[in-house]
Protein backbone atom coordinates (compact mmCIF):
# COMPACT_ATOMS: atom_id res chain seq x y z
CA UNK A 1 0.00 0.00 0.00
CA UNK A 2 1.00 3.57 -0.56
CA UNK A 3 1.15 5.97 1.85
CA UNK A 4 2.16 8.91 -0.53
CA UNK A 5 1.80 9.01 -4.24
CA UNK A 6 3.28 11.88 -6.14
CA UNK A 7 1.80 12.38 -9.96
CA UNK A 8 3.45 14.60 -12.22
CA UNK A 9 4.19 17.41 -9.73
CA UNK A 10 5.45 20.45 -12.14
CA UNK A 11 6.57 23.75 -11.23
CA UNK A 12 8.26 26.90 -13.40
CA UNK A 13 10.16 29.37 -11.44
CA UNK A 14 12.19 32.45 -13.27
CA UNK A 15 15.81 30.03 -13.98
CA UNK A 16 14.26 26.84 -12.96
CA UNK A 17 11.85 24.03 -13.68
CA UNK A 18 10.72 21.20 -11.60
CA UNK A 19 9.24 18.61 -14.05
CA UNK A 20 6.98 15.79 -14.10
CA UNK A 21 7.69 14.39 -11.03
CA UNK A 22 6.10 10.94 -9.97
CA UNK A 23 6.69 8.41 -7.22
CA UNK A 24 5.07 6.61 -4.60
CA UNK A 25 6.49 6.15 -1.16
CA UNK A 26 4.97 2.62 0.37
CA UNK A 27 3.97 1.85 3.95
CA UNK A 28 6.73 0.97 6.42
CA UNK A 29 9.78 2.38 3.95
CA UNK A 30 12.19 5.02 4.24
CA UNK A 31 12.36 6.76 0.99
CA UNK A 32 15.59 9.11 0.66
CA UNK A 33 14.99 12.22 -2.18
CA UNK A 34 18.54 12.74 -3.71
CA UNK A 35 20.30 15.20 -5.90
CA UNK A 36 22.68 17.74 -5.76
CA UNK A 37 22.02 20.82 -4.45
CA UNK A 38 20.10 22.92 -6.28
CA UNK A 39 18.40 20.00 -7.68
CA UNK A 40 14.48 20.62 -6.69
CA UNK A 41 14.44 18.42 -3.50
CA UNK A 42 13.15 20.58 -1.57
CA UNK A 43 10.85 22.18 -3.57
CA UNK A 44 9.53 18.80 -4.37
CA UNK A 45 9.29 18.24 -0.75
CA UNK A 46 7.41 22.05 -0.35
CA UNK A 47 4.78 21.16 -3.25
CA UNK A 48 4.14 17.96 -1.36
CA UNK A 49 3.05 19.76 1.43
CA UNK A 50 1.08 22.34 -0.19
CA UNK A 51 3.71 24.79 0.26
CA UNK A 52 4.16 25.66 -2.97
CA UNK A 53 1.40 25.35 -5.66
CA UNK A 54 2.19 23.29 -8.61
CA UNK A 55 1.54 24.15 -11.73
CA UNK A 56 0.35 20.55 -12.73
CA UNK A 57 0.06 16.69 -10.48
CA UNK A 58 -1.74 15.67 -7.97
CA UNK A 59 -0.41 14.72 -4.85
CA UNK A 60 -2.11 11.91 -2.33
CA UNK A 61 -1.68 10.47 1.01
CA UNK A 62 -3.83 7.59 2.10
CA UNK A 63 -5.61 7.45 -1.50
CA UNK A 64 -6.53 11.26 -0.17
CA UNK A 65 -6.27 13.67 -2.69
CA UNK A 66 -4.03 16.64 -0.76
CA UNK A 67 -6.17 19.82 -1.80
CA UNK A 68 -9.36 18.07 -0.87
CA UNK A 69 -8.13 16.53 2.36
CA UNK A 70 -5.69 19.03 3.90
CA UNK A 71 -6.33 18.95 7.56
CA UNK A 72 -7.21 15.38 7.79
CA UNK A 73 -3.90 14.21 6.24
CA UNK A 74 -1.91 16.56 8.17
CA UNK A 75 -3.22 15.20 11.42
CA UNK A 76 -1.34 12.11 10.25
CA UNK A 77 2.11 13.22 8.93
CA UNK A 78 4.92 14.94 10.29
CA UNK A 79 7.32 17.61 8.57
CA UNK A 80 10.74 18.29 9.89
CA UNK A 81 13.78 20.63 8.64
CA UNK A 82 16.92 20.07 9.31
CA UNK A 83 17.81 23.76 10.03
CA UNK A 84 13.96 25.21 10.20
CA UNK A 85 13.08 26.13 14.21
CA UNK A 86 10.27 27.96 14.93
CA UNK A 87 10.12 30.37 17.97
CA UNK A 88 13.60 29.96 18.85
CA UNK A 89 13.18 31.84 21.91
CA UNK A 90 9.85 30.35 23.43
CA UNK A 91 10.17 27.64 25.73
CA UNK A 92 9.96 23.80 24.24
CA UNK A 93 6.99 22.87 26.65
CA UNK A 94 4.93 26.35 25.52
CA UNK A 95 5.64 25.28 21.93
CA UNK A 96 4.50 21.53 22.60
CA UNK A 97 1.47 23.09 24.55
CA UNK A 98 0.08 25.05 21.65
CA UNK A 99 1.39 22.48 19.09
CA UNK A 100 -0.77 19.71 20.87
CA UNK A 101 -4.09 21.49 20.87
CA UNK A 102 -3.86 21.04 17.17
CA UNK A 103 -3.67 17.07 17.08
CA UNK A 104 -6.74 14.61 17.59
CA UNK A 105 -4.61 11.73 19.02
CA UNK A 106 -1.70 13.89 20.53
CA UNK A 107 -0.23 11.22 23.07
CA UNK A 108 0.87 13.24 25.71
CA UNK A 109 2.78 9.88 27.50
CA UNK A 110 4.32 9.25 24.24
CA UNK A 111 5.58 12.72 23.80
CA UNK A 112 7.60 12.80 27.46
CA UNK A 113 8.45 9.53 26.51
CA UNK A 114 10.03 10.45 23.30
CA UNK A 115 11.59 13.75 25.06
CA UNK A 116 13.20 11.43 27.69
CA UNK A 117 14.08 9.16 24.93
CA UNK A 118 16.00 12.09 22.75
CA UNK A 119 17.15 13.87 26.53
CA UNK A 120 15.09 17.13 25.31
CA UNK A 121 14.71 19.71 28.28
CA UNK A 122 11.27 21.15 28.01
CA UNK A 123 12.22 23.84 29.69
CA UNK A 124 14.96 25.18 26.78
CA UNK A 125 14.36 27.38 23.90
CA UNK A 126 15.21 25.76 20.81
CA UNK A 127 18.01 28.39 20.01
CA UNK A 128 19.42 26.45 22.76
CA UNK A 129 19.69 23.19 20.62
CA UNK A 130 22.12 21.75 18.56
CA UNK A 131 20.82 20.79 14.83
CA UNK A 132 20.58 17.34 15.62
CA UNK A 133 18.51 18.37 18.78
CA UNK A 134 16.38 20.45 16.93
CA UNK A 135 15.55 17.86 14.54
CA UNK A 136 14.47 15.75 17.62
CA UNK A 137 12.43 18.39 19.05
CA UNK A 138 10.89 18.38 15.55
CA UNK A 139 10.17 14.64 15.23
CA UNK A 140 9.16 14.14 18.95
CA UNK A 141 6.27 16.83 17.73
CA UNK A 142 5.25 14.87 14.81
CA UNK A 143 5.74 11.31 16.79
CA UNK A 144 3.50 12.28 19.61
CA UNK A 145 0.52 12.22 17.44
CA UNK A 146 1.08 9.52 16.07
CA UNK A 147 2.92 10.86 12.42
CA UNK A 148 2.29 7.31 10.01
CA UNK A 149 4.32 9.49 8.09
CA UNK A 150 7.48 11.74 8.10
CA UNK A 151 8.55 14.20 5.66
CA UNK A 152 12.02 15.38 6.33
CA UNK A 153 14.35 18.05 4.57
CA UNK A 154 17.79 17.33 5.07
CA UNK A 155 17.78 16.24 8.80
CA UNK A 156 21.53 15.07 8.62
CA UNK A 157 22.99 17.92 6.96
CA UNK A 158 25.09 19.97 9.39
CA UNK A 159 25.34 17.01 11.60
CA UNK A 160 28.35 15.57 13.63
CA UNK A 161 29.07 12.53 11.88
CA UNK A 162 27.91 10.54 15.51
CA UNK A 163 24.49 12.22 15.77
CA UNK A 164 23.92 11.35 12.03
CA UNK A 165 24.37 8.22 13.02
CA UNK A 166 22.28 8.20 16.12
CA UNK A 167 19.22 10.07 13.94
CA UNK A 168 19.51 6.94 11.46
CA UNK A 169 19.20 4.32 13.87
CA UNK A 170 16.22 6.04 15.35
CA UNK A 171 14.69 6.18 11.53
CA UNK A 172 15.28 2.55 11.42
CA UNK A 173 13.92 1.77 15.12
CA UNK A 174 11.10 4.37 13.77
CA UNK A 175 10.40 1.97 10.45
CA UNK A 176 10.10 -1.13 12.79
CA UNK A 177 7.10 0.61 14.23
CA UNK A 178 5.77 1.19 11.38
CA UNK A 179 6.23 5.01 10.53
CA UNK A 180 7.38 5.47 6.82
CA UNK A 181 9.74 8.26 5.98
CA UNK A 182 10.72 10.08 3.18
CA UNK A 183 14.01 12.86 3.34
CA UNK A 184 15.86 14.70 1.31
CA UNK A 185 19.81 14.43 1.43
CA UNK A 186 22.59 14.82 -0.55
CA UNK A 187 24.56 12.97 1.90
CA UNK A 188 24.39 9.92 0.42
CA UNK A 189 25.85 6.98 2.81
CA UNK A 190 23.40 7.87 5.21
CA UNK A 191 20.83 6.44 2.66
CA UNK A 192 22.69 3.03 2.45
CA UNK A 193 22.15 2.78 5.96
CA UNK A 194 18.68 2.60 6.51
CA UNK A 195 16.94 3.80 2.80
CA UNK A 196 14.47 1.19 0.98
CA UNK A 197 14.78 3.50 -1.88
CA UNK A 198 15.83 6.01 -3.69
CA UNK A 199 14.26 8.90 -5.67
CA UNK A 200 16.87 10.96 -7.96
CA UNK A 201 16.07 14.52 -9.13
CA UNK A 202 18.97 16.66 -11.24
CA UNK A 203 18.43 20.14 -12.50
CA UNK A 204 14.30 19.58 -12.06
CA UNK A 205 13.80 16.10 -13.73
CA UNK A 206 13.28 12.89 -12.14
CA UNK A 207 16.11 10.54 -12.89
CA UNK A 208 14.99 7.08 -11.53
CA UNK A 209 12.53 5.71 -8.67
CA UNK A 210 12.97 2.64 -6.88
CA UNK A 211 14.80 0.69 -4.77
CA UNK A 212 18.59 1.59 -4.15
CA UNK A 213 19.78 -1.95 -5.05
CA UNK A 214 18.17 -1.72 -8.63
CA UNK A 215 20.48 1.38 -9.00
CA UNK A 216 23.29 0.66 -7.70
CA UNK A 217 23.54 -2.91 -8.75
CA UNK A 218 26.57 -4.92 -6.81
CA UNK A 219 29.94 -3.69 -5.70
CA UNK A 220 29.21 -0.35 -6.39
CA UNK A 221 28.35 2.55 -3.37
CA UNK A 222 25.48 4.64 -4.37
CA UNK A 223 27.33 7.74 -3.76
CA UNK A 224 30.00 6.54 -6.63
CA UNK A 225 27.47 5.92 -8.82
CA UNK A 226 25.50 9.00 -8.16
CA UNK A 227 29.18 11.35 -8.92
CA UNK A 228 29.16 9.30 -12.00
CA UNK A 229 25.90 10.08 -13.48
CA UNK A 230 26.48 13.87 -12.53
CA UNK A 231 29.58 14.10 -14.11
CA UNK A 232 28.67 12.59 -17.17
CA UNK A 233 25.72 14.87 -17.02
CA UNK A 234 27.73 17.56 -16.27
CA UNK A 235 30.15 16.79 -19.67
CA UNK A 236 26.94 16.48 -21.64
CA UNK A 237 25.80 19.75 -20.75
CA UNK A 238 29.52 21.46 -21.18
CA UNK A 239 30.15 19.33 -24.86
CA UNK A 240 26.85 20.63 -25.80
CA UNK B 1 -10.39 28.16 14.92
CA UNK B 2 -10.01 28.39 18.85
CA UNK B 3 -7.16 27.08 18.45
CA UNK B 4 -5.47 29.12 16.29
CA UNK B 5 -6.35 31.96 17.93
CA UNK B 6 -4.96 30.74 21.55
CA UNK B 7 -1.69 30.20 19.39
CA UNK B 8 -1.74 34.03 17.99
CA UNK B 9 -2.42 35.08 21.65
CA UNK B 10 -0.13 32.78 23.63
CA UNK B 11 2.71 32.15 21.07
CA UNK B 12 2.60 34.95 18.32
CA UNK B 13 1.61 38.22 20.14
CA UNK B 14 5.04 39.46 22.86
CA UNK B 15 4.45 40.86 25.68
CA UNK B 16 4.74 44.41 23.92
CA UNK B 17 1.93 44.18 22.61
CA UNK B 18 -0.64 43.54 25.66
CA UNK B 19 1.19 46.13 27.35
CA UNK B 20 0.67 48.89 24.30
CA UNK B 21 -2.95 48.28 25.74
CA UNK B 22 -2.71 50.66 28.00
CA UNK B 23 -2.17 53.23 25.41
CA UNK B 24 -6.19 53.24 25.48
CA UNK B 25 -5.22 55.50 28.85
CA UNK B 26 -3.88 58.12 26.66
CA UNK B 27 -7.88 59.03 26.48
CA UNK B 28 -7.20 60.74 29.37
CA UNK B 29 -4.35 63.06 28.23
CA UNK B 30 -5.83 66.57 27.43
CA UNK B 31 -3.93 68.95 24.91
CA UNK B 32 -3.20 66.21 22.67
CA UNK B 33 -4.23 63.77 19.92
CA UNK B 34 -5.72 61.36 21.62
CA UNK B 35 -6.19 59.29 18.76
CA UNK B 36 -2.42 58.98 18.44
CA UNK B 37 -3.23 55.80 21.36
CA UNK B 38 -5.39 54.06 19.00
CA UNK B 39 -2.15 54.07 16.60
CA UNK B 40 0.41 53.35 18.99
CA UNK B 41 -1.64 49.97 19.86
CA UNK B 42 -1.46 49.44 16.23
CA UNK B 43 2.40 49.72 16.77
CA UNK B 44 2.58 46.46 19.17
CA UNK B 45 0.48 44.40 17.15
CA UNK B 46 2.96 45.80 14.22
CA UNK B 47 5.89 44.46 16.41
CA UNK B 48 3.60 40.96 17.07
CA UNK B 49 3.87 40.70 12.84
CA UNK B 50 7.68 41.19 13.16
CA UNK B 51 8.52 38.93 16.02
CA UNK B 52 6.36 36.06 14.83
CA UNK B 53 7.82 36.57 10.74
CA UNK B 54 11.63 36.17 12.90
CA UNK B 55 9.69 33.01 14.71
CA UNK B 56 8.97 31.25 11.52
CA UNK B 57 5.58 31.54 12.59
CA UNK B 58 3.67 31.55 9.02
CA UNK B 59 5.62 28.04 8.07
CA UNK B 60 5.17 26.82 11.54
CA UNK B 61 1.37 27.55 10.77
CA UNK B 62 0.41 25.90 7.64
CA UNK B 63 2.54 22.24 9.08
CA UNK B 64 -0.32 22.87 11.40
CA UNK B 65 -3.36 20.59 10.35
CA UNK B 66 -5.40 23.36 9.74
CA UNK B 67 -6.30 24.97 6.28
CA UNK B 68 -4.53 28.04 4.49
CA UNK B 69 -7.93 29.89 4.53
CA UNK B 70 -7.91 29.17 8.34
CA UNK B 71 -4.27 30.29 9.36
CA UNK B 72 -5.01 33.93 7.58
CA UNK B 73 -8.83 33.98 9.75
CA UNK B 74 -7.03 32.99 12.85
CA UNK B 75 -4.25 36.54 12.14
CA UNK B 76 -7.36 38.54 11.49
CA UNK B 77 -9.16 36.79 14.79
CA UNK B 78 -6.32 37.29 17.18
CA UNK B 79 -6.08 41.53 15.54
CA UNK B 80 -9.99 41.99 15.96
CA UNK B 81 -9.72 40.66 19.82
CA UNK B 82 -6.97 42.48 20.91
CA UNK B 83 -8.72 45.36 19.18
CA UNK B 84 -11.76 45.30 21.21
CA UNK B 85 -9.34 44.94 24.30
CA UNK B 86 -8.13 47.76 23.65
CA UNK B 87 -11.50 49.56 22.39
CA UNK B 88 -13.05 48.67 25.53
CA UNK B 89 -10.72 50.34 27.25
CA UNK B 90 -10.95 53.49 24.96
CA UNK B 91 -14.86 53.20 25.33
CA UNK B 92 -14.08 52.97 29.15
CA UNK B 93 -12.29 55.86 29.29
CA UNK B 94 -14.22 58.08 27.10
CA UNK B 95 -17.41 56.98 29.16
CA UNK B 96 -15.30 58.36 32.53
CA UNK B 97 -14.52 61.21 30.63
CA UNK B 98 -17.99 62.19 29.68
CA UNK B 99 -19.36 61.31 32.63
CA UNK B 100 -17.35 62.48 35.56
CA UNK B 101 -14.80 64.93 33.95
CA UNK B 102 -17.21 66.77 31.07
CA UNK B 103 -16.78 69.82 33.64
CA UNK B 104 -13.38 69.91 33.86
CA UNK B 105 -11.29 72.64 32.86
CA UNK B 106 -8.45 70.99 31.43
CA UNK B 107 -10.88 69.19 29.23
CA UNK B 108 -12.78 72.04 28.62
CA UNK B 109 -10.05 74.42 27.40
CA UNK B 110 -8.75 71.60 25.17
CA UNK B 111 -7.99 72.60 21.32
CA UNK B 112 -7.84 69.22 20.40
CA UNK B 113 -10.24 66.24 19.88
CA UNK B 114 -12.61 65.41 22.93
CA UNK B 115 -13.19 62.25 24.14
CA UNK B 116 -16.65 60.91 23.32
CA UNK B 117 -18.72 58.79 20.67
CA UNK B 118 -17.08 60.26 17.58
CA UNK B 119 -13.93 59.51 18.93
CA UNK B 120 -14.73 55.90 19.53
CA UNK B 121 -16.02 56.09 16.02
CA UNK B 122 -12.54 57.25 14.45
CA UNK B 123 -10.89 54.69 16.46
CA UNK B 124 -12.60 51.51 15.04
CA UNK B 125 -11.18 53.44 11.42
CA UNK B 126 -8.26 53.49 12.52
CA UNK B 127 -8.21 49.63 13.27
CA UNK B 128 -10.09 49.17 10.14
CA UNK B 129 -6.97 50.79 8.45
CA UNK B 130 -4.75 48.57 10.10
CA UNK B 131 -6.69 45.44 9.05
CA UNK B 132 -6.83 46.36 5.58
CA UNK B 133 -3.41 48.11 4.53
CA UNK B 134 -1.22 46.04 6.75
CA UNK B 135 -2.55 42.70 7.82
CA UNK B 136 -3.89 42.43 3.93
CA UNK B 137 -0.72 44.28 2.75
CA UNK B 138 1.59 41.69 5.03
CA UNK B 139 -0.41 38.71 3.58
CA UNK B 140 0.82 40.25 -0.58
CA UNK B 141 3.77 38.15 0.32
CA UNK B 142 3.56 36.67 4.07
CA UNK B 143 6.90 38.37 5.24
CA UNK B 144 6.92 41.47 4.40
CA UNK B 145 5.58 44.15 6.97
CA UNK B 146 7.76 47.26 6.55
CA UNK B 147 5.57 48.87 3.45
CA UNK B 148 2.30 47.76 4.41
CA UNK B 149 2.66 49.14 7.92
CA UNK B 150 4.53 52.22 6.02
CA UNK B 151 0.57 52.54 4.16
CA UNK B 152 -1.14 52.49 7.44
CA UNK B 153 0.91 55.08 8.95
CA UNK B 154 -0.07 57.53 6.17
CA UNK B 155 -3.80 56.68 5.76
CA UNK B 156 -3.12 56.26 10.19
CA UNK B 157 -2.60 60.19 10.12
CA UNK B 158 -4.57 61.24 7.15
CA UNK B 159 -7.26 59.88 9.19
CA UNK B 160 -6.53 61.55 12.79
CA UNK B 161 -6.01 64.70 10.67
CA UNK B 162 -9.77 64.50 9.73
CA UNK B 163 -10.93 63.46 12.95
CA UNK B 164 -9.13 66.67 14.58
CA UNK B 165 -9.93 69.45 12.09
CA UNK B 166 -13.57 68.03 11.25
CA UNK B 167 -14.91 69.88 14.94
CA UNK B 168 -13.07 72.92 13.68
CA UNK B 169 -14.83 73.22 9.93
CA UNK B 170 -18.32 75.14 10.14
CA UNK B 171 -21.61 73.10 11.65
CA UNK B 172 -19.45 70.38 12.98
CA UNK B 173 -18.43 72.14 16.60
CA UNK B 174 -20.83 69.05 17.58
CA UNK B 175 -18.43 66.76 16.94
CA UNK B 176 -16.46 68.04 19.68
CA UNK B 177 -18.55 68.00 22.85
CA UNK B 178 -17.89 66.55 26.06
CA UNK B 179 -21.36 65.52 27.34
CA UNK B 180 -24.02 63.62 25.85
CA UNK B 181 -25.47 66.45 24.02
CA UNK B 182 -25.51 65.05 20.31
CA UNK B 183 -25.83 61.82 21.37
CA UNK B 184 -28.26 60.24 18.59
CA UNK B 185 -26.16 61.68 15.94
CA UNK B 186 -22.84 60.72 17.98
CA UNK B 187 -24.20 57.06 18.19
CA UNK B 188 -24.94 57.22 14.63
CA UNK B 189 -21.23 58.26 13.47
CA UNK B 190 -20.37 55.47 15.51
CA UNK B 191 -22.70 52.66 13.92
CA UNK B 192 -21.55 53.31 10.84
CA UNK B 193 -17.52 53.27 11.82
CA UNK B 194 -18.77 50.16 12.92
CA UNK B 195 -19.92 48.77 9.66
CA UNK B 196 -16.99 50.41 7.92
CA UNK B 197 -14.72 48.27 10.67
CA UNK B 198 -16.52 45.26 9.93
CA UNK B 199 -16.85 45.77 6.54
CA UNK B 200 -12.81 46.75 6.15
CA UNK B 201 -11.75 43.78 8.04
CA UNK B 202 -14.15 40.98 6.72
CA UNK B 203 -13.62 41.95 2.71
CA UNK B 204 -9.29 42.34 3.97
CA UNK B 205 -9.59 38.76 5.07
CA UNK B 206 -10.67 37.56 1.87
CA UNK B 207 -8.47 39.05 -0.49
CA UNK B 208 -5.85 38.04 2.19
CA UNK B 209 -6.94 34.21 2.39
CA UNK B 210 -7.19 34.31 -1.73
CA UNK B 211 -3.66 36.12 -1.90
CA UNK B 212 -2.16 33.74 0.63
CA UNK B 213 -3.44 30.42 -0.95
CA UNK B 214 -1.31 31.37 -4.20
CA UNK B 215 2.10 32.10 -2.10
CA UNK B 216 4.20 29.80 -2.21
CA UNK B 217 6.47 29.49 0.75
Amino acid sequence: MNILSINDISKKYPGFKLENISFDVAKGTIMGLIGRNGAGKSTTLKAILNMVHADRGRVSYFDLDLKENERAIKQRIGFAGGEIDFYKKKKIKDILNITKRFYDDWDEELCIKYMKMFSLDENKTPSELSSGMKVKLNLVMALSHGAELLILDEPTSGLDPVSRDELLEIFKHLKKQGVTILFSTHITSDLEKCADDITYIRDGKMIYTGSISDFVGTGASLENVMIEQEREAFYEKFTD
Amino acid sequence: MKNLLIKELRLSAIPLTYIFLTFALMTFIPGYPILCGAFFFCLGVFQSYQNSREANDILYSVLLPVSKRDVVKGKYLAAVVLQMVAFLLCAACTIVRMVLLSDAAVYKANALMAANLVYLAFVLLIFAAFNFFFIGGFFKTSYGVGKPFIVFIVVNFVVIGIAEALHHLPGLGWTNVLGFSNTGVQLMILAAAVIIYAAATIISCQISQNRFEKIDL
